[in-house]
């Protein structure tokens, strides 16, 4: 009950810090890709919509998770506002999860606006039943999956550096997190056997964004602007995969917290 | 006093806008300055920042189809403004590389590769000239899409127009027949590449398909032209044969074309395929294209005018 109270609390929070305004970019990508494509391309039009709205939902989200994510318990202790809370009878972990939950309703709420204004955007242009835009649906599956990892990362940092460094240190697995193949590529490469066992240690450890990026050897954006189907047992994989490292991340998060004293 | 500070606040106010608006202005003029003399300094216009398509892909960091638009996007504008790619010293040099990346960015980009390869292989200054950069962008779709058809028939096409290898041109044809889905005159069109290598009647046909069959108007408007470049080459040379003939029997230039047709020769006036009066000089006896025609006219493929000329003569003398 206490983390749903913490979680309510966090999405007020953030839509009080005027987070959804990204809201109005995402309309203008939209409205300009509607309006101005068919100047800039010849044919593909929808499919440029699509790739278009993915890909910004995609990277406005990793920033909210990011730049949101890295203040969610500094804050708190910044303005002494955790101490009064811990003073209830909540535990550690309920505040952790509960911060965790509301920025992920945070970034649900948005990404559900973001699908809709694309669904309506490529509507407009007369393209197809409203069933056929059930095809996007696992592209942005996949999406808030690799925001909710990105979210548990920024979190772990939040609980024990300041913003800057949290900042920094989540934007730098996040891209590690796209290499993360290349790693296993130089393991195979060298003759020291020490050397390729840290490489596959390193690949098992950093998450593996790219595991959200495409599926078969295929992008997954391209899939949803191509009405390809995607295959539903590696979405079960993927989503497992993402259940683990989040929960791992998160105990982390809960651990250091734990242990952190506030006197 | 009070009504002495409110005029001061006033002014103050005024004075911050008016300042605000003024810097506001300035900033085109200062920028237009820095700008011309960055330009100075500046490197080759020309110049393409990652021409590697698999490092494109790894950096791409799963945005894979967005940067693919963004390159399709570039190399549309790249051979699209006539005006700037006049001013490079190579044409097209980075067209292919632009083509590249965005298929390797997007392996699925149907048009990218139709399109592209069409821009590739058109001869310089319609296109870059390099139908085996075409050929190459082709083959990587082929790769990708074994069922799609249609990339055959541009490859068939290529090698039949650009490339003048019929034969070549013909398997691909062949190849195409045979996937399903595909149009049943493109066995006939192997057949007839296969048996009349290089006859003017097959790359008519082959025009008078991609305008009907292409749902693009980039590649329609091409088609056309094409078609109608060989409509214009065949009717001056007719026009020049005929003068000769005039001038066999008159000894002396016919004064204008209508000549011709008073003595027989044509049946009416000829003009071009948009209307426009051939222009004739009487002097020399040239005919050409007039000036105020709405044709692009590209020319003939060399060695089609003996041809022409001699099936003419027989046509003629039977008669």
């Amino acid at each position: 009950m206490a983390i749903l109270a913490i979680a309510g609390n966090t999405f007020r929070e953030n839509i009080r810090d005027r987070i959804l305004y990204n809201l109005i970019l995402f309309a203008i990508i939209m409205i300009f890709s509607a309006v101005a494509l068919g100047q800039l391309t010849l044919g593909h039009e929808d499919k440029i919509i699509v790739d278009l709205g993915l890909s910004s939902i995609s990277i406005f989200g990793m920033l909210i998770a990011v730049f949101i994510g890295i203040s969610l318990v500094y804050k708190e202790l910044e303005r002494r506002t955790v101490y009064s809370l811990l003073a209830k009878p909540i535990h550690r972990y309920e505040f952790i999860l509960g911060k965790y939950l509301g920025l992920l309703c945070t970034l649900f709420v948005n990404v559900t606006i973001m699908t809709l204004g694309l669904v309506l955007t490529l509507a407009s242009r007369g393209g197809g039943e409203f069933g056929s835009y059930l095809r996007l649906m696992p592209a942005v599956y996949l999406i808030f999956l690799s925001l909710a990892l990105t979210t548990a990362l920024a979190l772990l940092f939040s609980t024990f550096s300041t913003p800057a460094l949290s900042a920094v240190f989540t934007l730098f697995f996040w891209v590690a997190g796209h290499f993360n193949r290349d790693l296993l590529d130089f393991g195979r490469l060298t003759e020291s056997a020490s050397f390729r066992w840290l490489c596959n240690v390193l690949y098992y450890l950093l998450p593996n964004i790219s595991n959200f990026n495409s599926i078969d050897g295929r992008n997954i954006i391209q899939s949803a602007a191509y009405h390809q189907s995607v295959d539903p047992a590696a979405v079960m994989w993927i989503s497992v995969y993402a259940l683990l490292y989040c929960a791992v991340l998160l105990l982390l998060s809960i651990a250091i917290f734990s242990r952190r004293d506030f006197k | 006093m009070n009504s002495n500070r409110l005029l001061v606040r006033n002014f103050a106010a005024w004075f911050l806008a008016g300042g605000c608006l003024l810097a506001a202005l300035l900033i085109k003029p200062v920028q237009d300055r820095v700008e011309g003399r960055l330009q100075l300094f500046s490197v080759d216009p020309d110049m393409l920042y990652f021409s590697s398509p698999e490092g494109m892909k790894k950096l791409a960091m799963g945005y894979d189809s967005v940067l693919a638009d963004i390159y399709w996007m570039r190399a549309i504008q790249y051979y699209g403004r006539r005006d700037e790619a006049d001013k490079r010293p190579v044409r097209y040099r980075n067209l292919s590389a632009l083509l590249q990346i965005t298929v390797a960015l997007d392996p699925d980009m149907l048009d990218a590769y139709r399109a592209g390869a069409n821009f590739l292989a058109e001869p310089d200054p319609i296109g870059a000239g390099q139908p085996q950069e075409a050929l190459k962008l082709l083959d990587n779709g082929i790769n990708r899409m074994p069922h799609e058809w249609r990339l055959l028939f541009d490859k068939g096409f290529i090698y039949y127009w650009f490339v003048k290898d019929f034969e070549a041109a013909g398997q691909c044809w062949l190849s195409a027949s045979r996937i399903p889905g595909a149009p049943a005159w493109m066995e006939g069109l192997a057949a007839s590449a296969l048996s009349k290598g290089g006859a003017m009647e097959t790359a008519k046909t082959l025009w008078q398909k991609q305008y009907q069959e292409s749902d693009r108007a980039d590649i329609k408007e091409n088609a056309r032209n094409h078609l109608f470049s060989i409509e214009i080459a065949e009717t001056l040379w007719a026009l020049e044969y005929f003068v000769g003939k005039y001038r066999e029997r008159a000894a002396a230039y016919p004064s204008e074309l209508n000549d011709l047709v008073q003595a027989g020769f044509l049946r009416a006036m000829p003009v071009d395929p948009l209307g426009t009066p051939y222009q004739y000089d009487p002097k020399t006896g040239q005919v050409s294209l007039s000036p105020q025609s709405k044709v692009t006219y590209l020319g003939a493929p060399p060695g089609y005018r003996e041809n022409f000329l001699e099936n003419l003569k027989k046509l003629v003398e039977s008669r």
